[in-house]
């Protein structure tokens, strides 16, 4: 390993150190704060690196791992999230008995596992960085150890996503068999030779492993159930880093091999995409539980993504990162405003819990209402432009059926979105106890909203630098 | 200083942020002074800029500012940009400056009521709003402050909402101008459509090269802007909403329903003159609407007994001398009435604000009068606005502007003489009107004791608008009496108006008639009202005359036809079509979707062995597929 290699690498090494950091903390003493502030700190430090080995960038880091600006980009965005979900966790754990210190040990590995998958040039980085995410978050989902559903949700979450590994497994040993390769570049070399039954058959079962990882129907099952279960800071996480990491995985290795050699493949993607959009926003309609109604709808943009996806070519590209980007920071508001709301007795999770919202906690309720519109695709909210460059992209590549269902079905979406948003505004049936509102995740929303506002108005930022990520300066 | 364009619309707007988030924290005393504050700085802001573009720029080129653009995709690429020349620049300092004395105002009047931050949050949103309206260099962000102002309209017309009536004519207010609006957003897909660009100065230049004069894709484009004119500046047919939306406070009254935003439509036409030069028979409909409606609207405005009623069918009317001069080419004119308009008018709506606090509340002219001694400062107040509004000769600037019309009326080679003489015919009704109002407040028999307050805040706004109303034509005097200094700055953003060859004799008599025709409209006021008081209540009490006073007392009937013809049959076929075919397609639709819910709730059953089924199948078709076919 050559000295560069390690510099391109240090936002990854430090990624890695602060959990260790945390656990060797917490050998000494343990404190719910001191830990906090060590992830905060790992976090931080860790996204400043991203501009030092920016410089080294791109560079392939032994077989296993490419240090680009698309990896840059996307490690960036997951440490930004992770970042803020380690704010709103402060205040959620605070409120809870249980030992906290560790929970963050297990959030960092996991933003580890999922900014190696975004660096994986290499299907064993991809499988390393995939178990190391997944395990961490079976953790996560049952952190809260005393819920029934929390475990109920682990145990659903673990058994299901070793079914899908064993797919994605097999899909991978398939095309091994094939091409005799496992690194992404020697890949891309073999399928120009042609399409061939074991790559075909090998990456419809990877699809099948990333499809679940995606909750893209029919492999999206389990959300509802997990995300409800899950403490709401962890289902943030899930809806975003996790699934985030893994379609930038998913965008750089279909790359490698033409789509249009696999017409079939093509249209299966096509399938997934039109069911997922179709089924999440269908499930979510008289929903009456507000996690999983955030469940459905990350369903269903996930679908809306595929459609990006789909276009190929370099506007699919940004219409993709900035896609991400706009959907983390609404999700991570959505859940953000579940976790802060709890109070000691537990989640509010009800639509009637959510009844007159806006006369106790009237910022809570207008960020909330921001994050659904955005959600839901509506001007001046980051959602309206990235939905916007998707159905572009889609129009552009000629994909009329795809365009037509992302706009029915969003329609279909709006119905929910707004469901909520009315129940907020309506009359107060009976005094709900909100638990005060803790200040980080005050601040976690805080600033999520005015990302969203900011990239809803002012998408040119966001858009200049995905721009150079593709093109290079 | 011009770089500080983007500040003047923006400082509203943080004005409106700070009130509508902490309204409830600040005190009253705070939120007015955040209020009047924010456009203050935006009217310093403005005068600072007309500073340097009048001194270091001779030539009056136009100054644009872009601020970003919003987004981009493919030929689509709707930026935020403003737009700085002679017509712009007029109409921000006039808004501005008009906005920031009635702000100042407002804080007095407004006292001890309910919504006092709620109020200023609407009347700076209302501002921003405006200001972008008229500085927006593309027709999207036009449109945007055009629906901005309408918002705020309809917010201050139903300001105090507890009264089911004041919201009646907020709600009437909205749809009517909606009307127009909408036929405004179909122009704008119009436009963008067969032009492919929205930026104003650019789709001017296309549709000019690629349109031939009377075309009819420029009728088209023309005529469907000029609907969304109608609507917003209330002019036949589309006037009737006006009257009502006096049931705002008074304030919004004079900001929104008198000196701004009802002017828009002026703004528009003017903005996008190149549009209406190419389309001939709409530029006359321009002239022929504008002179229809200042005639009958004069008329009504002699029946009403509501104080503000009169004042509402007066800018109706003075509205539609400048549509006469925008259809006829006199684009300066037009501007120039606009101005002057906005100074009196403004003027004497403040006036009849006070009189109306001064009075308990109280609108009705006749359960007033002999205040002239009570309430010297609405007096001299209103009668600066009233003799501005008459035209009085030489000294007022209600004189220069309106001569400026009905002469290039006249003058112009697409005006006329009847179009003339209906002008002419509208300054006399606008003298006996306006002194009507005049004689019987303030002069004859006391009828009901005033309250007397003395607010500073009061008069100052009265004194500076006043002082405005009689000095600002001086800017702009007749030919034969020295320089035309506004047409002169204004030609370098809109063409001069094409005159007939006419000799300077036929100027001198002309500019004599509009002289002479507001003192006989006067003296007519004085004879019927002071001196034969029993002469008004004799022509009512005719048949005839009661007829006709009553016919215009409802504003010549159009709420009553719009009933019959409209609103009606609409109601009528509603009714008719609850529950038939047309809404079982939607309901069936909505049914369907909530069908298919239920069904793939079903799917989710919470147990596992039945989800790692789906998922196993699923896999399996997704292979088989990929692989078989």
């Amino acid at each position: 390993m050559a000295p560069d290699d390690l510099r391109a690498l240090l936002p990854f090494m430090i990624l890695a150190a602060s959990p260790v950091a945390v656990i060797l903390a917490i050998a000494f003493y343990r404190g719910h704060a001191l830990s906090f502030i060590i992830s905060i700190a790992g976090l931080l430090i860790s996204f400043g690196s991203l501009f030092y080995s920016f410089r080294y960038a791109p560079r392939a880091v032994t077989p296993l791992l490419i240090i680009d600006r698309y990896s840059l980009f996307f490690t960036g965005l997951i440490l930004l999230a992770t970042l803020a979900v380690s704010l709103i966790s402060f205040g959620y754990l605070e409120n809870r008995s249980y030992r906290r210190g560790e929970y963050y040990a297990l959030l960092l590995s996991a933003a580890l596992g999922a900014s190696t998958l975004v660096a994986s040039s290499h299907f064993a980085s991809f499988f390393l960085g995939l178990e190391i995410l997944s395990l961490s978050l079976y953790a996560m989902v049952a952190y809260t150890r005393g819920s029934r559903f929390s475990l109920e949700a682990a145990f659903k979450y673990l058994v299901l996503a070793s079914v899908s590994s064993a797919f994605l497994l097999f899909g991978m040993a398939l095309i091994y068999s094939y091409a005799g390769t496992m690194e992404l570049a020697g890949l891309a070399l073999v399928s120009r030779a042609g399409p061939s039954v074991f790559a075909t058959a090998g990456l419809a079962m990877m699809l099948v492993g990333i499809g679940f990882k995606l909750a893209l129907a029919p492999f999206h099952m389990w959300t509802p159930d997990v995300y409800e279960g899950a403490p709401a800071p962890v289902s943030a996480f899930v809806a975003t880093v996790s699934k985030g990491a893994v379609f930038a995985l998913l965008v750089r290795y279909f790359s490698a091999f033409s789509l249009h050699d696999y017409p079939y493949l093509f249209w299966v993607l096509a399938g997934i995409s039109i069911l997922s959009m179709l089924i999440g926003n269908l499930l979510a309609l008289l929903q009456n539980n507000v996690k999983r109604i955030l469940a459905y709808s990350s369903i269903s943009q996930l679908g809306y993504l595929l459609v990006a996806f789909l276009a190929s070519g370099p506007q699919s590209f940004a219409a993709v990162s900035y896609y991400l980007a706009s959907y983390f920071v609404a999700m991570l508001g959505s859940f953000g405003i579940v976790a802060v709301l709890a109070g000691p007795r537990g989640e509010l999770v009800n639509l009637e819990d959510y009844q007159g919202l806006v006369w106790n906690r009237p910022w809570l309720a207008g960020i909330f209402t921001g994050m659904l519109l955005s959600l839901a695709g509506l001007p001046l909210t980051a959602g309206f432009i990235a939905k916007f460059y998707i159905v572009s992209a889609g129009v552009q590549a000629g994909q009329w059926a795809l365009v037509l269902v992302l706009a029915a079905s969003s329609v279909i979406g709006l119905f929910y979105y707004v469901r909520v948003i009315a129940a907020m505004y309506s009359k107060r049936l009976e005094a709900v106890p909100y638990g005060e509102v803790p200040v980080g995740g005050g601040i976690a929303v805080a600033v999520l909203t005015v990302a969203l506002l900011w990239l809803g108005i002012w998408p040119s930022t966001l858009i200049g630098i995905i721009q150079r990520m593709i093109y290079g300066n | 200083m011009m770089g500080l364009l983007w500040l003047v619309p923006l400082l509203p707007f943080i004005g409106f942020i700070i009130l509508a988030l902490f309204g409830k924290r600040i005190s009253n005393r705070g939120a007015a002074a955040v209020g009047c504050a924010s456009v203050g700085l935006s009217a310093v802001i403005s005068m600072l800029i007309a500073a340097d573009f009048i001194s270091f720029n001779p030539d009056g080129r136009a100054y644009s500012q872009v601020l970003w653009t919003w987004l981009q995709v493919g030929g689509f690429r709707p930026q935020i940009g403003l737009y700085l020349d002679s017509l712009s620049l007029i109409m921000v300092l006039v808004v501005s400056f008009v906005a920031f004395f009635i702000h100042l105002y407002s804080a007095a009047y407004m006292r001890g009521d309910d919504g006092y931050s709620r109020f200023f949050a609407y009347m700076n949103l209302f501002v921003g709003s405006m200001l972008t309206l008229v500085l927006a260099d593309n027709l999207l962000l036009l449109y945007l402050g055009w629906e901005g102002v309408g918002l705020c309209s309809y917010l201050l017309i139903g300001f105090w909402y507890r009264d089911p009536a004041n919201i009646r004519a907020a709600v009437k207010a909205f749809i009517i101008t909606r009307v127009g609006d909408t036929s405004m957003a179909i122009g704008l897909f119009f436009l963008f459509l067969n032009l492919g660009s929205l930026n104003i100065q650019q789709l001017l230049g296309l549709a000019s090269r690629s349109w031939p004069i009377g075309s009819g894709m420029a009728v088209a484009g023309a005529a469907l802007l000029l609907g969304g004119a109608l609507g917003k500046s209330a002019q036949l047919p589309l006037q009737t909403w006006l009257p009502d939306a006096m049931a705002g406070p008074t304030p919004v009254s004079a900001l929104i329903h008198a000196a701004t935003m009802v002017t828009a439509g002026v703004y528009l036409i003017a903005r996008t003159h190149v549009l209406f030069e190419l389309a001939p028979q709409v530029q006359a409909a321009v002239a022929v609407i504008g002179a229809v409606t200042l005639l009958v609207s004069a008329a009504s405005a002699l029946t009403q007994v509501d104080i503000k009623r009169v004042l509402a069918y007066s800018t109706i009317s003075q509205i539609g001398y400048m549509f006469l001069a925008l259809g006829v080419g006199a684009w300066s004119g037009a501007i120039f009435h606009f101005m002057t308009h906005a100074f009196f008018k403004a003027l004497l709506f403040l006036a009849a604000g006070v009189i109306i606090t001064a009075m308990g509340g109280e609108h009705d002219i006749f359960k007033m009068g002999g205040l002239r001694k009570t309430l010297p400062l609405a007096f001299w107040a209103f009668l600066a606005g009233a003799a501005s509004l008459a035209a009085i000769p030489f000294i007022t600037a209600g004189f220069y502007s309106k001569d400026l019309i009905l002469w290039s009326v006249f003058s112009s080679t697409k005006g006329g003489v009847w179009l003339w003489l209906t002008g002419l015919a509208g300054a006399f009704l606008t003298a006996l009107y306006i002194f009507r109002v005049f004689f019987v407040v303030f002069f004859g028999q006391m009828k009901a004791i005033p309250l007397r307050k003395r607010e500073t805040l009061f008069i100052i706004p009265l004194v500076v608008l006043a002082v405005f109303s009689v000095i600002a034509g001086f800017v702009d005097l007749p030919g034969w009496m020295g320089a035309e200094r506004f047409t002169g700055f204004i030609s370098t953003s809109l063409p001069l108006t094409q005159t007939l060859p006419v000799g300077g004799g036929a100027e001198f008599m002309v500019d004599l008639l509009g002289a002479v025709v507001p003192l006989i409209g006067l003296l007519f006021a004085y004879l019927i009202y002071i001196r034969k008081p029993a002469f008004a209540a004799n022509v009512v009490r005719n048949q005839a005359g009661r007829a006709l006073n009553r016919f215009w007392l409802a504003g010549w009937g159009f709420d009553a036809a719009y009933d019959i013809l409209l609103v009606r049959p609409f109601d009528r076929l509603s009714r008719m079509l609850r529950g038939d075919a047309i809404d079982l397609v939607y309901s069936g639709i909505a049914w369907l979707n909530r069908l298919v819910h239920l069904l793939l709730s079903g799917t989710e059953t919470g147990r596992l062995r039945w989800y790692v089924l789906v998922l196993g199948f699923g896999g399996a078709i997704l292979i088989g597929i990929a692989v078989l076919l």
